[in-house]
């Protein structure tokens, strides 16, 4: 948990780096317009955030834990509705999506979580094949493009292992060959480190970096300090529900905050 | 999106659904095998009953309007004329003395006593009659009430066999028959349906974590439901076969193992084992539908 020496003021010094000058000219990917999310027992996660992502930003959402960083990430899969505010993604306000039309939303996104969400009983190869034979079973070419995933991630031979038979590094990293199969634009990662070792950890970020250098924009919320510190890449940083600060070569701490 | 490929998934992971979720299935199975075997021994028993009962009213729908001695044969056939021409009346027959006294001694057992008073030379007691078919029950009272005026019926106490007692008796029995028939099936079906959504609500309960990774890669709800839904019809309509192999062999087995119990003739059998197989794909339709409506709710 960090605490601030001295009151922080609110945000926000303009996100450059990281990002090319052509994703400068081009509309943000990501809107959050003074949202707010309330849940029903009343506990507000989300307080009033304003923030723009470009395309191909690297951004970490970083605060201590239920500061609100998860939230961020279910808003934007519309897991869960703002309060208040709109959240946009590629223009689209999500509270203005109907239903039916969520599962166009998610195929743009690659998601991956802490607990990597993995059906045990089926293989590496069957886990990320799952990914098009939900939303499109007769698509083409199904095994190139699984082994073609698998290959980005470094799996390409632990296609028939099954996940109790992976590390938490190698699991994490199906999950994120499961959530590239699409080839999504957007890919967010809720605590992808969480349960992983340092090196483990930061592996999975070097993979997640590689994908941004791929094209796609990566949002990835945690409170893993030493990755955030080593990459220096934009840093959204959250305190209960509030954004207090938007740098673009941060590190997990503002210079002067200490840890508790 | 083909359809094709994506019925073959769905066929697929219903299948497999049954075939790892072996315990619930087979749960499933039993317990709306014994349902479905309730409400298919109510519809057998309601439908002998209905039958019993329907046969009580074809013979309470008979009116025997009882003739005097001296009318003649003209007279007889000018009151069948007349009283047989209302719509509600399907026919008419005429019995004479001897026939009387013949069905008397055949139904009642009084062949003795009637030969016994013809010796004596009292001659046959018994009336001739003019029985009237009716085409509903509900006619026996108006038709009465109109052959009682005729001065050609028999002047005893009772000129016609009316019996103001039996017909509404009779009516009450097949309306609390049909009623209570009725009532069983439903609360077997109603508690089928409960038992699906219940076990496909928890086989959705153990899926959560695939169904949660459906919708996060951005499944539709169409295919996340539609396998369960084809779960359940498949469970539903097991069940259906189950529940009509043990009616069948129930059936036969009372019936002497030639012919069904309770008077129940094969077509019968074969829409009674067709509706059990709809009702069950129908339950287990419905109730997938039901049951796994709250893991899509997000």
């Amino acid at each position: 948990m960090s605490i601030s020496t001295s009151p922080p003021p609110p945000v926000v010094k303009a996100a450059t780096a990281g990002s090319s000058s052509l994703a400068r000219s081009e509309p943000p990917i990501i809107v959050f317009e003074k949202v707010s999310k309330v849940y029903a027992n009343g506990q507000a996660a989300i307080r009033d955030a304003s923030f723009t992502v470009r395309p191909r930003d690297f951004v970490f959402v970083v605060g201590a834990s239920v500061a609100g960083k998860s939230t961020v990430i279910r808003l934007l899969i519309r897991e869960e509705r703002a309060t208040q505010g709109h959240v946009l993604v590629e223009g689209q306000d999500l509270a203005r999506l109907k239903h039916r039309h969520l599962p166009r939303l998610r195929r743009k996104m690659g998601i991956v979580f802490q607990d990597f969400k993995l059906l045990p009983a089926l293989t590496v190869e069957q886990n990320v094949a799952f990914a098009i034979q939900v939303t499109d079973p007769g698509r083409p070419h199904l095994k190139e493009k699984v082994g073609e995933a698998l290959y980005i991630v470094g799996l390409e031979d632990k296609l028939n292992a099954f996940p109790t038979e992976l590390s938490g590094g190698e699991q994490q990293r199906v999950a994120i060959a499961r959530a590239l199969v699409h080839r999504p634009r957007i890919f967010l990662a809720d605590e992808p480190t969480g349960n992983l070792d340092p090196d483990a950890g930061w592996g999975i970020v070097q993979l997640l970096q590689q994908i941004n250098h791929r094209g796609a924009t990566v949002v990835m919320a945690t409170h893993n300090r030493e990755v955030v510190d080593l990459c220096r890449r934009r840093v959204l940083a959250i305190e209960d529900g509030r954004i207090v600060r938007d740098e673009s070569e941060g590190a997990y701490l503002r210079d002067g905050d200490a840890i508790l | 999106m083909n359809p094709i490929p994506a019925l073959k998934f769905v066929a697929r992971v219903a299948v497999q659904n049954i075939l790892r979720n072996r315990g619930i299935a087979v749960a499933s199975i039993l317990t709306i095998t014994l349902t479905l075997l309730g409400a298919g021994v109510a519809v057998v028993v309601v439908h002998a009953l209905d039958g019993v009962l329907h046969t009580e009213e074809a013979q309470a729908s008979v009116l025997k309007v009882f003739m005097a001695d001296h009318v003649g044969f003209a007279s007889e056939v000018n009151l069948e004329h007349n009283l047989g021409s209302p719509a509600s009346v399907a026919s008419a027959t005429f019995e004479n003395k001897d026939q009387a006294a013949q069905q008397a001694g055949s139904s009642l057992g009084l062949t003795q006593a009637i030969n016994l008073l013809e010796r004596s030379g009292a001659g046959n007691p018994l009336p001739a009659s003019l029985n009237f078919h009716l085409k509903n029950i509900k006619a026996v009272s108006e038709l009465n009430q109109q052959v009682r005026t005729s001065a050609l019926l028999d002047s005893g106490p009772h000129p016609t066999d009316y019996n103001a007692d039996v017909i509404p008796r009779l009516e009450r029995y097949i309306f609390v028959a049909q009623l209570g028939g009725g009532l069983v099936v439903g609360v077997v079906g109603a508690v089928a349906l409960v038992i699906i959504t219940i076990s496909v609500r928890t086989a959705a309960y153990v899926r959560r974590r695939e169904i949660e990774i459906m919708k996060l890669v951005g499944a539709t709800d169409w295919f996340v439901r539609w396998p369960f839904v084809l779960e359940g019809v498949i469970v539903g309509v097991i069940s259906a076969l189950v529940a009509s192999v043990i009616l069948l062999g129930v059936g036969l087995g009372f019936g002497g193992g030639h012919s069904l119990a309770l008077g129940i003739g094969a077509p019968f059998a074969g829409v009674t084992v067709l509706a059990l197989i709809v009702a069950g794909g129908a339950l287990g339709s419905v109730g997938s539908f039901v049951g796994v409506r709250r893991s899509l709710s997000t």
